[in-house]
């Protein structure tokens, strides 16, 4: 049982996000022989599942998530957890503040509210953090709603922080959609995760960073027709910082989250404006080619002609 | 911490070939074959599944165009809908023959002789060379065909079907992408010609990330002509005009998404123009309650 376990826990852990919730139930789950006990297949079976999912379009994730689950209904937990899906909005209707939901803060088919800190709907035995962990809740969540107001001008932002035997990690999620001005709609999705291994009695720690923004523009112009721009990108970061009062762990939090997401923005502004811009201007030329080649070839003429002449040059 | 998935039944096979279908009919261009092999790792009993994975192989190359070398023909020929002669055979009007096409290894074989209709013949000659010209204007190394179809006899009208195909495939950047055009020739010869056509572009960066540029317009437009090389130069200059505007219609938006949509969502740096205090930030944040 013992040889199992272990295996277990590394093929869980491989390249992957774990909630520490689930360990727990997984081995809970494998002593009453209650799951399966994945093996290779399956091991297997996860590369495939999010190989499919870098690939097919992003604009449909949840279908090809929803469809994907069904049909490896074994991956279910594994894919919701390390599948980043579009954020959806709830409303906290005893605070009166909306909340943003994703698998962090779901426990069967409710969701917790960072605000109330209740279960909608409601759950007896829901999983909660920590009284510790749950101050720090608040406070990340007060501190978050102010980073979101400097960069984002509105949207809607949430953090959730779970428990670690060393630590605790958590997810700081931000969501904004776009007044859709000039015809264009558009929606930024941020799920930062971050798992905090507390060290040398409490005075440092170690952060793992793993953030996705989606972004997700559209259009449905006369001129222009259809033209759907979207996807997400991926980044892992991991450092060590001094943990005191002057540097707490919402801050050490926030400057590597403001750091990746300022990073990540250029990045998708690169990649989202000009890569695919360029691939779509490569697969067609406006100019006609035989324009670019006499032009190309000229270029090259004057260039062997200069060649030549300094060549003459020196020579003289 | 239970999945609320848990409880569901298992799906059927009708249901597992639908997912595997739409699975295969999304795939980005030029990336078939990971999507195949990663759907053999997902569904273990393969055989169940081969005549659906089959089908939708072959519905998804006619959909993309994709292009077929055949053994004995200079240039290449497109495999669509407008060229399918049924049990994996297809026609290649260019070198008049048939052949028969795997769609899983993409390769075309047992070659025949195909004979066209004379009429249709003399008009689809006709526009292809024009396409010829105007392809090779426009796309470094695109692929267009003509296939035409009878409508009706008693009208004697007819329909050219016109496909063209332009990809790139760099998956070693972890890019892919292809252009299509299709247009639609309805053509009453001696008095006019009615067309309609789409265009679609399709892109896929991967790099860490997943990112797709999916779109299309359709066109549509009426010419009174009187013989086909008028009819197949307007045609041409119609289609020019289009894929020219639409070009530039897609640059269009790409700049108002970066500048105007793009920075509405989210700013470079706050309005400070600095990097948040986050100790500040904190010493705001701690002991306030949420509630307000």
């Amino acid at each position: 049982m013992a040889v199992k376990i272990c295996f277990s826990f590394r093929v869980t852990l491989v390249g992957k996000r774990v909630d520490p919730r689930k360990i727990v139930k997984f081995i809970y789950d494998l002593l009453l022989i209650k799951a399966k006990v994945p093996d290779k297949m399956t091991d297997q079976q996860m590369d495939s599942a999010l190989d499919l999912m870098r690939r097919l379009p992003p604009q449909q994730i949840e279908k090809n998530l929803s469809d994907l689950i069904d049909l490896v209904p074994n991956l279910c937990e594994d894919l919701l957890s390390s599948v980043d899906q579009p954020l959806k909005i709830a409303r906290d209707r005893e605070f009166g503040k909306d909340y943003l939901l994703c698998d962090y803060n779901r426990d069967g088919d409710s969701y917790r509210s960072p605000w109330s800190n209740t279960y909608d709907p409601p759950l007896e035995d829901g999983s909660m953090p920590s009284e510790r962990i749950r101050k720090l809740e608040i406070d990340a969540n007060h501190a978050f709603d102010q980073y979101r107001e400097m960069y984002f001008e509105g949207g809607v932002s949430s953090v959730y922080l779970w428990d670690l035997d060393h630590g605790f990690a958590g997810v700081i999620l931000i969501k904004k959609a776009g007044d859709g001005s000039k015809k264009i709609k558009g929606c930024w999705d941020s799920i930062h995760v971050v798992e905090v291994n507390e060290k040398a009695a409490g005075r440092n720690a170690h952060y793992k960073l793993t953030s996705t923004a989606m972004l997700w523009l559209q259009t449905n112009k006369t001129g222009s027709g259809t033209m759907n721009l979207g996807g997400s990108l991926t980044r892992q970061k991991e450092e060590d910082s001094n943990l005191s009062e002057a540097s707490p762990h919402i801050a050490n939090i926030g400057r590597m989250v403001e750091d990746m997401e300022n990073k990540i923005r250029n990045t998708l502004n690169e990649i989202y404006f000009s890569k695919t811009k360029d691939i779509v201007n490569g697969l067609r030329s406006i100019q006609p080619l035989s324009d670019q080649r006499a032009q190309a070839a000229l270029k090259k003429d004057l260039a062997a002609a200069l060649q030549k002449r300094q060549a003459k040059t020196v020579d003289n | 911490m239970s999945s609320g998935y848990e409880d569901e039944p298992m799906i059927d096979d009708s249901k597992k070939v639908q997912i595997v279908s739409n699975f295969i009919l999304h795939t980005p261009p030029g990336e078939l074959e990971d999507v195949l092999s990663d759907i053999q790792v997902l569904v273990n009993d393969a055989q169940v599944f081969k005549t659906a994975v089959m089908r939708a192989v072959a519905t998804y190359n006619k959909d993309q165009f994709i292009p077929a070398h055949l053994p004995d023909a200079e240039q290449t020929v497109l495999v669509t809908e407008y060229n399918d002669l049924g049990s994996h055979r297809f026609f290649d009007p260019r070198s008049k023959q048939s052949f028969r096409f795997d769609h899983i290894k993409k390769l075309a074989s047992e070659c025949k002789p195909w004979k066209p209709d004379d009429l249709l013949e003399s008009w689809r000659s006709c526009f292809e060379e024009e396409i010829d010209l105007y392809t090779s204007k426009h796309y470094k190394n695109g692929v267009a065909c003509v296939f035409p179809m009878k409508e009706d006899s008693k009208n004697k009208s007819f329909i050219l079907n016109i496909c063209m195909e332009h990809h790139e495939f760099q998956p070693g950047n972890y890019w892919n992408g292809r252009w299509r055009s299709f247009w639609t020739v309805r053509i009453q010869p001696g008095s006019s010609i009615q067309i309609c056509g789409v265009l679609k572009v399709q892109v896929h960066y991967y790099e860490d990330g997943n990112v797709q540029l999916v779109t299309s317009k359709d066109y549509q437009v009426n010419f009174d002509t009187d013989t086909k090389l008028d009819a197949s130069k307007r045609f041409i200059e119609f289609v020019e005009e289009c894929e020219n505007s639409y070009q530039l219609a897609l640059a269009e938006n790409y700049k108002t998404m970066s500048d105007t949509t793009f920075k509405a969502l989210r700013r470079q740096l706050p309005v400070t123009r600095s990097l948040i205090d986050w100790n500040k930030i904190v010493l705001y944040s701690v002991g306030k309650e949420l509630k307000e």
